[in-house]
């Protein structure tokens, strides 16, 4: 490799653990702090990033470094935070000199390698999950028992037609009224004992806790564009779910009459 | 007391559950339980002993960012890994859904003022994040050595 192909297979680099990071949910100033920092060590002083939500734009060349520019879409992935630590970890040990460009390429495909979280632990996680929230905000034993149930199923709703064929949005609404019905089931023909708790409790695991932090998180380190739409993502999440909610009690009002409860 | 113990257990085994969900390695699933119980126990403690919700969440969520930028320096691991999962038991999923029960309902006062709460909370939340944000990173480095001279975001 000569000069020039090393510094244009150094912004390769780069890019794909900024790729990486941005796509599981790392703040922006971490993905382009991590891509500067592979350049730097590499030798590649020239290079500059933007990094947005769901994009980076990249180019180098001076002197020394030769023309690079790249634009890629990224869209927002499901959040793998071992990925994110796993990247974090390699930048270290690039920045302390322990690989090469060829080895560190390498690890990173490594990282994409990682076996990622079994489906029938996901589901069992969201079930315990919802019943601890229903003792948390003071349920009962009951309660907690219908809620587990009531989580059990939202999370095979999200994982076999949320993240399968609805968009972010319509997912939210359907996951909201989803919730909301598998409730009222629990309650009038299972151990439930108080719908609001179980409601609250299930709802837990739809809200976009991940754009949530995460825009907060952008706008304090002053990205505020892409602050703002993270937040605007959880704030459109929030607002999607209730109106699932709302929707699945004006008909069960239609349907039964009177007043829910 | 056998009440908070029950709170912390319960906190600790949904954030250790969400901690799944996000994917979070495993070897992190203790200590993100633990922030996320803490945060939760004080949120309880607080608003039990009339300091308000949205104090009471505002001091919780500072608790837990302190905790987890303290215990990200330690292990070397982005704050994120602690931090989200430790939130979730302060996001106002309750003024949300409260807000919209009363809004079906047509109680429309009700539903503004409990909608306007989740919407304190959240800002609380914001205000936690943000202030502890700002703390200078050799704040949470105190008691370490230190092996390599540069200061590295967490």
């Amino acid at each position: 490799m000569d000069e020039r192909e090393r510094k244009l297979a150094v912004m390769e680099l780069a890019m794909e653990a900024g790729q990486l990071l941005l796509e599981n949910g790392a703040e922006i100033s971490r993905v382009s702090e991590t891509m500067q920092r592979i350049c730097r060590h590499y030798g590649v002083e020239s290079a500059s990033f933007f990094t947005l939500t769901n994009g980076i734009l990249a180019s180098s060349g001076s002197d020394a470094d030769p023309l690079y520019a790249k634009v890629s879409y990224i869209p927002v992935n499901s959040g793998r935070l071992d990925w994110v630590c796993a990247v974090n970890q390699l930048s270290r040990e690039i920045e302390s000199g322990c690989y090469t460009i060829v080895q560190a390429k390498e690890a990173l495909r490594q990282i994409r390698r990682m076996p990622g979280k079994k489906t029938g632990s996901t589901i069992a996680a969201s079930a315990i999950a919802v019943a601890a929230f229903s003792l948390m905000f003071g349920g009962s034993w009951a309660d907690c028992l219908a809620s587990a149930f009531a989580g059990l199923f939202t999370q095979i709703f999200v994982i076999y037609v949320s993240n399968r064929y609805l968009s972010r949005i319509v997912g939210k609404l359907a996951g909201g009224a989803f919730v909301t019905f598998v409730c009222l089931l629990l309650q009038n023909f299972g151990p439930g004992q108080n719908l609001s708790n179980m409601i609250i409790s299930t709802l837990m695991v739809l809200i976009p806790g991940v754009s949530f932090v995460n825009g907060i998180r952008d706008i304090a380190s002053s990205d505020y564009l892409s602050g703002a739409v993270r937040v605007l993502d959880a704030l459109l999440g929030f607002a999607c779910i209730a109106i699932g909610v709302a929707f699945c009690f004006m008909i069960y009002n239609r349907v039964f009459g009177g007043m829910i409860l | 007391m056998l009440d908070m113990l029950v709170q912390f257990l319960a906190a600790m085994v949904a954030t250790i559950a969400f901690s799944l969900l996000f994917g979070v390695p495993r070897h992190y699933y203790p200590l993100g339980g633990f922030i996320g119980a803490a945060g939760w126990v004080v949120y309880l403690l607080l608003d039990r002993n009339g300091f308000g919700a949205t104090t009471s969440v505002l001091f919780a969520t500072m608790l837990i960012m302190l905790l987890s930028r303290f215990f990200a320096v330690r292990c070397r691991c982005p704050v994120t890994v602690f931090l989200i999962a430790g939130i979730i038991p302060l996001v106002p999923g309750a003024g949300i859904y409260w807000s919209t029960y009363y809004l079906v309902t047509n109680q429309i006062s009700l539903a503004a003022q409990s909608g306007f709460s989740a919407l304190k909370t959240a800002v609380a939340i914001v205000l936690g994040i943000v202030i502890v944000f700002e703390f200078p990173q050799k704040w949470f480095r105190i008691g370490m050595k230190r092996e390599d001279g540069t200061m590295r975001m967490m």
